[in-house]
């Protein structure tokens, strides 16, 4: 039965064609950890330098955007300052492209907003997508804003085809969020 | 004025500021997982180093081999240090390295070059090393 449930989740993932995969807490720690794993894997199959360094950004700011608005965190300090942030990473391959999908849940009223950004920067052509990242570069941080804002542009800018996203209420306060980038 | 190193770590590039020499060095990763802690004393450093009387020639070597988005701006902030001190008559060069083929790397010094107009800012290929 064990086996049996696992195997199911697992045959779901190779379907995919999700070759790594993380769900559960993620914390900058993670972010290094599983970063090195990553790239150690991409350049002992032979991928070329930009390409693994272009995933390997799109990873970033994809597990800097889960620890910092996931909507579901644990956080406090021992020895020194914890955040651990839920949420979901997979990568994989799909037509000969590397993807990487993020999921996490964010609070429905921060959902029109980065909707609206999603929506915007989709639209956008890659060098109209340069243009904004290099005026985003200029402005200083949003209010409340932790990252530099430029992270999504970032994502798209280093992806070779539009973000895909999507949103799933979940309850009166939640939805989940996933975001999709092709290499 | 004493030199600020720092070596590398997984996360953030070595530093190498001479201010005797004016010499000025970044080179490697940059993600650190705090920024603000990463590049206050970095900030700190050159903003003093650039208001010293004198005027000594400085040579920026920027040679990052990735940097992620939030790293961007705080080398926005040391661009907007440098020109500022360059306006003011300050000699100033910075050169960018980037490895063939990365193209993003390559871009993303063009940005940064787009608003020197008195750093004498210079791109430069160098072989990739295998490396990533």
């Amino acid at each position: 039965m064990l086996a049996q449930q696992y195997a199911g989740i697992k045959r779901d993932l190779d379907e995919k064609g999700i070759i790594f995969s993380f769900s559960g807490y993620v914390s900058e720690g993670i972010l290094y950890s599983l970063g090195e794993a990553l790239r150690e894997k991409m350049t002992l199959e032979e991928t070329d330098g930009p390409t693994v360094r272009r995933v390997f950004a799109v990873f970033v700011e994809q597990m800097q955007n889960i620890i910092r608005y996931s909507a579901e965190k644990v956080t406090g300090a021992r020895e020194k300052p914890v955040e651990l942030s839920a949420g979901m990473v997979t990568i994989g391959m799909e037509g000969g492209k590397v993807f990487i999908v993020c999921g996490n849940t964010v609070y429905n009223a921060d959902v029109p907003r980065l909707r609206d950004r999603l929506e915007y920067l989709k639209g956008l052509d890659k060098d109209a997508i340069k243009t904004y990242y290099r005026e985003q570069l200029r402005e200083a941080p949003e209010e409340g804003a932790r990252g530099a804002n430029i992270g999504l542009i970032e994502i798209a800018r280093r992806a070779s085809e539009p973000i895909e996203y999507d949103f799933l209420q979940m309850d009166e306060g939640k939805s989940f969020f996933c975001l999709k980038a092709r290499i | 004025m004493e030199s600020l190193k720092l070596p590398a770590t997984g996360r953030t590039p070595e530093v190498d500021f001479d201010f005797a020499q004016g010499v000025l060095r970044l080179s490697g990763e940059s993600y650190p997982d705090d920024v603000a802690t990463f590049f206050g004393p970095i900030f700190a450093a050159l903003r003093g180093f650039l208001a010293e009387p004198g005027g000594h020639p400085v040579r920026f070597d920027m040679e990052l081999l990735y940097f992620n988005s939030s790293s961007a701006k705080a080398l926005m902030n040391i661009f907007q240090m440098l020109e500022t001190a360059a306006r003011d008559g300050r000699s100033i060069s910075v050169t960018w390295c980037y490895e063939e083929n990365d193209e993003s790397m390559q871009e993303l010094g063009e940005d940064f070059a787009e608003d020197l107009h008195h750093v004498a800012f210079t791109l430069k290929q160098i072989p990739a090393d295998g490396a990533s």
